[in-house]
């Protein structure tokens, strides 16, 4: 009743000043003597009017569309998911010639996750595209939040080809609600030229504890100068990444886990000593990172997802001495780790909820359409598959010349299916934040176990309310 | 202007037997005619007063309630107690700190710019001096570039081997590159920097204007008695432009108390929440990071509300204009 | 005084003012060189870019194809039809906001009376509102109103805000107050007043608070983001935005993309800034 009197009371202003901006013109108009400046603002009112009404009738187009052929979808990074949904529309198109995908490019995963946000306060879903990426460290919170805000996938994938931690994100209460797009398998690659000048192989960096990683890395940042490692510091990925390839959490039974988890403890040290002997460079930002460690031939190694690679290639010089392999660990095992990766989810909005499940079930799924649509997301966008089977064709098993001719996509999509699953929290990003937070001022001399404790009481005054 | 008036005196005829009708007793015109004009004005300010009623004051009151409650938009919740959410912030390290940011910026920033403000305005109100204009265009111009290019412009120019240090090196001043935006101290000089930089060029258009208005003669007068560049300056201009400071100063004070995006481009916060400003974190509990909590932030930004206005109340009272 | 004099006179005063002038130069290349940067960086390649070239380039054309894709790309249309985009709705905002502005600072001051000073004063208030506070409400509201994606939506928060009520209030009290009697006894209409007297007089202040206005709007970046959802209604801002995100940023044409997002309001300022300096005279008396 209130918003109704709301409405009610702005239409009126609204009338109001049109009014006023119509009997502006006219009077300018009829009287023909009014000064020439007072006509031009008077026209102009009246020009703008009209504008805006044409405009509306314009742009009058929901998020979602009415051609029965057509799906929307809302997705970042037009050099990296939006090839990949290219690709997928085109090999959809061979069996439904009619369909189109509508692509509506935003920023940043944050730009779909506040058009949730916002659809969901104000119950009103009628923006929403038909599909959205959503990243996955985010879905359980806003599945929860908003359940409004989504349907389930009338149709089922090839749900054997994927990997358990991967579909831990999309399923709820046993029903699909995402389809997996991206891999998030993390590599940890090194140049071979530079440990061999300091007499190393790859080898050498393979199955070994983290003690003697940072050992031999501070002999490599000696004899040549490089760094082995480096991370964007303003989202550190690091501390989970190596957390996950123990098969540890920073949770435990919804909680945050720091105070007295040793293992916690340890990868701290490991990346406290790594930034102080200078073998472990912690950027300010992602554009530091990328642009001054990574292309601007700082590293000798990048740990980081798969989705790196892509940058990597920028810095051509150092095409063909890249090679991957596993991430160190604690005890000395190989280690494997995600970081990142998204699903598409079809929003409440979707009229066609059959044709998104077909289309996505079709493509990214598993199913005909699946290795055409991999294929061409990884030449295309460098988009890596975490759908098992196609990592088998010819394409992903093709040698890459940047990687010395290793077969690195089919490792990759292989490295994929070891990734242990360990607990997640919707606090993920709060507590990156935190413990980010916390290596920073060890680096700068504070104590350890007290950063720790204030890191955990931070998170858990986060998390009450 | 005239002659429209000349043409409209049939409208002036109707005009005032209406007013005849409704008056009914000649005595009681010129009262209903000002009652008229009375209502005219009201009418005049109707759109824009209903509009920031509607627009601001009817969402704060909404932002007042959800400040009562916690949980996620969609379906929220009363607190309990119902004050909760302000007990919170006060155990809330990260806003003190972000408030302790805040105003280090406000006590450094403000009075350094409005201060340079004056001074190039005082240098370009000289009619003596040539390329006025084109000084005075180049100096406003930062204000005009966009948020993000000025954002990525700094944060290049400041990087750990970005174009300062480069310079820095050269002159040996330095001998190590400086990590800008990942040291507390220089990380605050850079956001205080950037700010000076945007904003100083759009305070000297309003002290330029201000200027204006003070006579020329006035300065002549003082060079003639004598008195050189700075006195001129402190006893002259900066007295007869205190209206101009003191609405500049209310601008400042609530553009900085309410910083948002220098805080987000440039620094994010980092490193570890030491360059944060208070809307900067009301944005992370609300729509930025983690898990929105509308309640919570809502909270905050009535405390934000609350210091700017008796910041905005002090000066008016210490600059004592009518308003 | 003699021709002669006067000249030794000016030279003298020249002389005395080299200081000035090169402390003005100094913070005139503080202020303009990022903008230099900027023009540089539009026609150099991302890589060199990023390893701090700042002479001009020739990867212009380059930039230029890569910026108009991504702008098809992402708007469904074109770099141009953004760019309208994002001059329609400044636009629209400007007009109107003026307008109502205007409209309210005439009303406050030339009929003032305790009870509108009490109002304008309460008004200020809403100065003081953090935007982050009302976004939430303010969408709600926009949707029951059913105005997402409309340009509506994008204007109807900013067009009246207490500070442009308060530049025309304050600059209505030059207003020749004389001249508002003389038309009323001529017969003039209170609106008749503001539209063929008002107006034409508080030029130059409509001139600052249009650019002010347009600025304020033609940089909105948080909220048409929030309520303009669809690629058809995609402005400048969010097309750098777009730019600006993802693993890879193509800082050359980033920076071109800033540029055409900057040369309008610099324009404006331009265009406008002789009346722009008058017209915010009366705004601090």
């Amino acid at each position: 009743m209130k918003k109704k009197l709301l409405s009610l009371m702005l239409a009126g202003v609204l009338a109001v000043t049109a009014l006023a901006a119509c009997g502006g013109s006219g009077s300018a108009g009829s009287d023909g003597a009014a000064d020439s400046s007072a006509e031009e603002t008077a026209d102009a009112d009246a020009g703008s009017s009209a504008d805006s009404s044409a405009e509306e009738e314009e742009v009058a187009l929901i998020g979602s569309s009415d051609d029965p052929n057509t799906l929307t979808v809302a997705a970042w990074d037009a050099n990296f998911n939006i090839p990949a949904l290219e690709a997928a529309e085109a090999a959809y198109q061979k069996v439904n010639p009619d369909f189109k995908l509508e692509i509506q490019e935003v920023s940043a995963s944050s730009d779909v996750e506040n058009a949730i946000t916002l659809a969901g306060s104000s119950g009103d879903y009628s923006q929403l595209t038909d599909i959205v990426l959503f990243q996955d460290h985010y879905i359980n919170q806003f599945m929860m939040n908003y359940p409004d805000a989504w349907q389930p996938l009338t149709k089922d994938a090839d749900w054997s080809g994927f990997s358990d931690d991967k579909l831990s994100y999309s399923t709820f209460d046993g029903t699909h609600y995402g389809m997996p797009v991206d891999n998030g398998a993390a590599i940890f690659a090194y140049r071979t030229d530079i440990l061999e000048q300091a007499g190393y192989t790859v080898d050498d960096f393979t199955g070994i504890t983290w003690d003697k990683w940072l050992e031999q890395a501070k002999v490599v940042k000696e004899k040549t100068g490089y760094a082995l490692m480096s991370m964007d510091h303003n989202g550190d990925d690091l501390p989970y990444m190596m957390m996950q390839a123990e098969g540890a959490s920073q949770w435990k039974d919804g909680k945050a886990n720091l105070v007295g988890n040793d293992t916690f403890k340890s990868i701290i040290e490991v990346i406290v000593q790594g930034a102080q002997d200078g073998t472990i460079i912690l950027a300010n930002d992602w554009s530091e990172y990328t642009d001054t460690t990574i292309i601007g031939d700082q590293v000798a190694g990048v740990f980081n997802g798969n989705w790196i690679i892509p940058t990597m290639k920028q810095n051509t010089a150092a095409s063909g001495n890249w090679v991957v392999t596993t991430i160190p660990t604690l005890s000395g095992k190989e280690g494997y780790a995600a970081n990142g990766g998204s699903s598409l989810y079809v929003t409440s909005n979707c009229q066609k909820a059959d044709l998104a499940s077909d289309f996505l079930t079709y493509t990214f799924g598993g199913g005909d359409g699946a290795i055409e649509t991999y294929d061409a997301a990884l030449t295309n966008g460098g988009v890596i598959s975490c759908y098992g089977p196609a990592g088998k064709s010819d394409l992903y098993n093709q040698p890459d010349e940047f990687f010395g001719g290793q077969t690195v996509y089919a490792d990759i999509v292989e490295n994929g299916t070891h990734v242990p699953a360990v607990e997640q929290s919707d606090y993920h990003y709060d507590l990156r934040t935190l413990v980010g937070n916390l290596i920073t001022n060890v680096i700068n001399g504070n104590d350890i176990d007290a950063e720790i404790e204030n890191a955990q009481s931070e998170i858990e005054f986060t998390m009450e309310e | 202007m005239i002659q429209s008036g000349n043409r409209v005196i049939s409208g002036s005829l109707i005009f005032l037997k209406k007013g005849e009708k409704k008056g009914g007793v000649i005595l009681n015109k010129g009262r209903s005619i000002q009652a008229k004009q009375q209502a005219a004005g009201w009418i005049f300010l109707a759109p824009a007063t209903i509009l920031i009623f509607i627009m601001s004051f009817w969402p704060m009151f909404q932002a007042f309630i959800m400040s009562l409650k916690k949980g996620s938009s969609a379906n929220m919740v009363w607190q309990t107690p119902i004050y909760h959410n302000y007990e919170r912030i006060l155990q809330d390290k990260t806003f003190l700190t972000a408030m302790g940011n805040t105003f280090l910026y406000l006590i450094v920033e403000v009075p350094i710019m409005l201060i340079l403000a004056i001074l190039l305005a005082q240098l370009l109100n000289n009619r003596d001096l040539k390329f006025r204009g084109a000084f005075r265009t180049m100096v406003f111009m930062p204000c005009a570039v966009s948020l993000v290019s000025y954002a990525l412009i700094f944060k290049s120019l400041f990087a750990t081997q970005g174009l300062i240090n480069t310079v820095l090196m050269n002159l040996g001043l330095i001998s190590e590159n400086i990590n800008w935006l990942g040291t507390t101290g220089t990380a605050r000089a850079v956001i205080i920097i950037g700010l000076i930089w945007r904003w100083t060029g759009y305070n000297m258009v309003f002290y330029l204007a201000g200027l204006q208005n003070i006579e020329y003669s006035v300065y002549e007068a003082a060079k003639i008695d004598g008195s050189n560049g700075w006195k001129t300056f402190w006893y002259i201009t900066v007295p007869l432009l205190r209206p101009t400071i003191v609405m500049t100063a209310i601008m400042s004070i609530n553009g900085t108390l309410q910083l948002f995006d220098e805080s987000v481009n440039l620094t994010n916060g980092g490193p570890s929440n030491t360059t944060i400003t208070m809307s900067h974190y009301i944005w992370n509990q609300s729509l930025g990071v983690g898990v929105a909590k509308f309640g919570y932030a809502s909270s905050l930004a009535f405390v934000v509300f609350i210091m700017v206005g008796i910041l905005a109340f002090i000066n008016l009272k210490v600059g004592d204009v009518r308003d | 005084m003699t021709e002669n004099k006067k000249a030794t006179n000016s030279s003298a005063i020249q002389k005395r003012l080299i200081p000035t002038y090169i402390f003005l130069i100094i913070v005139c290349f503080i202020s303009v060189f990022p903008i230099y940067w900027m023009l540089t960086a539009a026609t150099n390649t991302s890589y060199e870019v990023s390893t701090g070239k700042i002479w001009f380039g020739t990867n212009v054309v380059e930039n230029m194809k890569v910026l108009l894709e991504r702008a098809a790309a992402a708007s469904g249309a074109s770099l141009g039809k953004v760019m309208w985009n994002s001059f329609l709705y400044a636009g629209a905002q400007t007009v109107i906001s003026i307008f109502i502005c205007s409209l309210a600072g005439f009303g406050f001051e030339l009929y003032h009376d305790k009870n509108k000073d009490r109002l304008f004063a309460i008004l200020l208030l809403a100065m003081m509102i953090p935007g982050v506070a009302t976004l939430i409400p303010l969408f709600t509201m926009m949707s029951k109103m059913h105005l997402l994606s409309t340009v509506y939506a994008f204007f109807l928060p900013g067009i009246a805000t207490p500070f442009m009520i308060m530049m025309f209030r304050q600059n209505s009290r030059n207003f020749p107050v004389d001249i508002m009697e003389a038309a009323r006894i001529d017969g003039l209409s209170e609106w008749k007043i503001f539209f063929q007297m008002y107006m034409p007089v508080m030029k130059s202040t409509y001139a600052a608070a249009a650019v002010i206005t347009f600025m304020n709007a033609w940089n909105a970046y948080m909220w048409p983001r929030a309520v303009m959802t669809d690629n058809a209604s995609m402005t400048m801002q969010m097309l750098v935005a777009n730019l600006a995100g993802g693993y890879t940023i193509d800082y050359g044409v980033l920076m071109l993309g800033v540029f055409f997002c900057s040369v309008p309001t610099m324009a404006i300022f331009f265009i406008l800034q002789k009346q722009f300096a008058e017209g915010i005279t009366g705004a601090v008396k």
